[in-house]
């Protein structure tokens, strides 16, 4: 035997490669011009609700609230779901995957920091558009309590009015809000990478992520009428089908209890963890299939 | 069928075996199975039959790849990294990290003469860089087996000498080598075996010396030979039974004329 | 292959393990009238295409907001149709919306209302006191609309209450809402007292009023307001309540 020098034994472990995977992918996301301009166009959509400025005080914050979380809600969902297309195709045409698979790095640790880059990216962008709407709400509140005290003075009642719309303008649930929207474009990421490790272009990721995230908008309606007969029974076959789209695709409306917390409802504690964690199930689930189909494509 | 897939056989009856601390050349056309091989060797790829082990470790296991570096055809970097991190990023996935990754990632560097583009972008790398780059990836976590695919493709001559350099250093130093070339020149300067492939199938294999040598001739260079001793030399092969095939200048190859002539003006 | 099989085969059982969860999360979610009215043809009729498309897609809450500027412009222009038709579209969007029902509710009962007794464009002051009065209704309804989604917000009752005082002029039904709005937990504090300052003003009713004004007052100095002391002198003297008995001993002193 020659006197070739050992290789030393992997120092590393399985959440160091994947670290590393996702802070590489953070990075190359992050570089992209597409990023900015998604960012841009979120506060152009947050700036155009502060124009709603002659309205009364409590719409004025609805509409910016429903501005701002809408505009966070599709960005957010466009950003990751172009940005997951991307990745794995790109690797792949510059054969930066062979690179990357010859080292001891197995192809679940490398779907897994792709995927952890994502959700880093998504946390920057939602980090950042939150900033703005905390600045554009702050900005909204201060003229309504100017306004306010110009119109009832110092006294009483303009101290209620200003007690009302600090009430209107922040309220906690807002964070729970944001948490849902990230746990919503979190299942989209999970199942664009899904979709793209099958998939032959990134442009077919997009389109079906695109279609399987409006279908996941209607679904509580298939899923009635597979569950209920009502008036004239449905053909097995249009049961058969129907059924299959209540079980392949995700339920989102259920995330669209942020729309009760614009209007400044209470909204139980117990919907928003059931909502959370069903939202870590997808992502799970998605992920292990997605390896599974990964693990056999061939490169 | 319009949606059925052909099935290609890539690779057949394949068996073939490369010896610790060897060079060995895998060689053949375009579509030979060449790229395929390699795959299957680095786990990429599973074989439809049969095995591949790595100094003893099945290759389709993540683990076999820690003896294993690999550098691909034409190799992409991520741009947007300067080459030292280029090297940590990898080094990160083989394990590596902290002040022994960064001292490592220098070594290399240095081993590769990129010393001085470590804090360029990759982005703004030349072809032979580029290749420089990912020879030193493939060696970060000093594997026992290097993996190279095409490495001086594309590569001026001054550039593929010095990997051919680097080649015949990690061979004295027992890394063993598997490479895939075009360049038939150079891999008979740096191969001790080489295998043929040709649609698949190894149609010859063995050691490079007893693949090309001609049995039954001999070659002679003289220097400072008169015509006269040359005449003598002609009647001795004439009276023993043999021939003169073939009489001429020895010429050095075109290569070394250029880096001579190069470095000279540089 | 297989693996791929067995990826298929998650995804299926990982559906009919959510399946039951979803729809129990479901469930709760409609009993709290989340999600709002199922979005069929009679709101499709009001959205255009890609508004629809957008409230499909989980946007219901945007669409509503755009509309509302939509309607806040409509008001400008004193197009009280347009003004009706899309707040019944936000309220229909967005059922748990109050603030939608209140705005609907109030350009009807107030500002159409008002805009209708003066139109100018009609000459007889009888037309244009009907068409008052029918806005006055369709405020109403708004607001009773509104209670049905929203039954525990107090501040719909007590909006509907203020029309039925201030424009209907039935203290009556004002007395009964204003007594419902002091009963949800939102309730503010004077509601519980404008319940019975309606009620004071029903005839027939007055004894009953005195009886929950002299509770009041007998609560202490934060009840002492000053329409609580004026009323309470009023039906102390109306109803010849012994002047021992008497809470109010200058009642002309209060305004």
């Amino acid at each position: 035997m020659s006197d070739a020098p050992r290789s030393p034994r992997p120092r590393g472990f399985f959440l160091s490669r994947v670290n590393a995977i996702a802070a590489n992918t953070l990075l190359e996301l992050v570089r992209q011009k597409v990023f900015y301009f998604m960012l841009l166009f979120a506060a152009i959509a947050m700036g155009v609700a502060l124009l709603a400025s002659g309205m009364p005080f409590i719409e004025q914050f609805q509409v910016l609230k429903d501005a701002a979380l809408g505009a966070m809600s599709i960005f957010s969902w466009l950003l990751v779901t172009l940005a997951t297309a991307m990745i794995l195709p790109k690797d792949i045409e510059d054969r930066t995957l062979y690179t990357m698979l010859a080292k001891p790095v197995s192809r679940f640790e490398y779907l897994l920091g792709k995927l952890a880059g994502v959700m880093l990216l998504l946390l920057v962008a939602m980090g950042l558009m939150g900033l703005f709407f905390a600045g554009a709400l702050f900005i909204r509140e201060h003229l309504a309590i100017a306004e306010a005290l110009r119109d009832y003075g110092d006294g009483p009642d303009g101290q209620a009015a200003v007690a009302a719309i600090r009430q209107a303008a922040f309220t906690p649930t807002l964070l729970a809000a944001l948490a849902l929207i990230f746990t919503k474009s979190a299942i989209c990421a999970a199942l664009t990478l899904l979709l793209s490790t099958f998939a032959t272009s990134w442009i077919f990721t997009v389109m079906i992520s695109v279609v399987v995230y409006i279908i996941g908008h209607v679904q509580p309606v298939a899923r009635e009428y597979w569950l209920e007969q009502s008036g004239e029974a449905p053909s097995m076959l249009l049961r058969a089908f129907l059924g299959f789209v209540s079980l392949i695709f995700p339920d989102f409306q259920l995330y669209n209890i942020i729309d009760e917390i614009v209007v400044g409802n209470a909204v139980p504690l117990s919907m928003f963890v059931q909502a959370f964690g069903l939202g870590l199930g997808y992502v799970l689930v998605y992920t292990i299939v997605g390896y599974l189909f990964f693990s056999s494509r061939e490169l | 069928m319009p949606f059925q897939r052909q099935r290609v056989v890539a690779v057949e009856d394949l068996s073939l075996t490369v010896e610790p601390g060897q060079v060995y050349g895998l060689l053949g056309p375009n579509g030979s199975g060449k790229s395929t091989t390699m795959k299957i060797v680095l786990g990429l790829v599973a074989p439809t039959s049969g095995t591949t082990e790595i100094f003893g470790c099945d290759s389709s296991h993540v683990s076999s790849r820690e003896q294993v570096g690999f550098l691909p055809e034409n190799p992409y970097f991520y741009k947007f990294l300067t080459g030292l991190e280029t090297l940590e990023f990898f080094g990160k996935l083989c394990g590596l990290c902290g002040a022994a990754l960064r001292a490592r990632a220098r070594e290399l560097l240095a081993l590769v003469r990129l010393e001085d583009a470590a804090d360029r972008r990759i982005g703004g790398y030349s072809k032979g860089m580029l290749q420089r780059i990912g020879l030193a990836q493939a060696l970060i976590q000093e594997p026992r087996l290097l993996v190279l695919d095409e490495p001086t493709a594309g590569v001026d001559p001054a550039g593929s000498r010095e990997i051919r350099d680097l080649i015949l250093a990690f061979k004295e130093r027992g890394i063993t080598v598997l490479l895939c070339s075009h360049l038939l020149e150079q891999v008979q300067e740096i191969c001790d075996r080489v295998g043929i492939l040709h649609r698949g199938k190894l149609i010859r294999e063995g050691k490079l010396d007893d693949l090309i040598s001609i049995e039954n001739q001999t070659e002679l260079i003289l220097e400072n030979a008169s015509p006269p001793l040359l005449a003598r030399i002609r009647e001795a092969v004439a009276a023993g039974g043999a021939r003169v095939v073939d009489e001429r200048r020895p010429k050095q190859n075109l290569e070394r004329f250029f880096l001579d002539v190069t470095r000279g003006k540089s | 292959m297989r693996a791929r099989l067995l990826g298929v085969a998650i995804l299926l059982g990982f559906g009919a393990l959510r399946l039951p969860f979803e729809l129990s999360l479901e469930k709760q979610q409609r009993a709290l009238h989340y999600h709002g009215a199922k979005l069929d043809m009679s709101v499709r009729q009001q959205l255009t295409q890609m508004s629809f498309v957008a409230a499909l897609s989980g946007f219901r809450s945007i669409v509503a907001s755009v509309l509302a500027l939509e309607a806040h412009t409509a008001w400008q222009r004193t197009d009280w149709g347009a003004v009706k038709v899309i707040y019944d579209t936000i309220c229909a969007m967005t059922p748990r919306n109050i603030q939608a029902w209140d705005m609907g509710g109030w350009h009807m009962a107030y500002n159409a209302s008002v805009s209708a007794r003066e139109d100018s464009r009609t000459e007889r002051l009888a037309l244009r006191l009907r068409a008052e009065r029918e806005y006055f209704k369709l405020g109403e309804d708004f607001y009773l609309r509104g209670i049905q989604n929203n039954p525990d917000r107090s501040m719909l009752y007590e909006r509907l209450a203020t029309i039925y005082r201030d424009k209907f002029k039935d203290p009556l039904k004002a007395s009964e809402y204003f007594g419902l709005a002091a009963q949800q937990p939102d309730a503010m504090q004077y509601v519980h007292r404008f319940t019975v300052y309606e009620l004071a003003k029903v005839p027939g009713r007055e004894q009953e009023a005195y009886q929950r004004l002299r509770a009041l007052y007998d609560k202490g100095e934060e009840e002492h307001l000053p329409t609580l002391l004026r009323l309470l002198g009023e039906l102390e003297e109306k109803l010849n309540i012994p002047r021992d008995e008497r809470r109010i001993r200058e009642p002309s002193q209060h305004p």
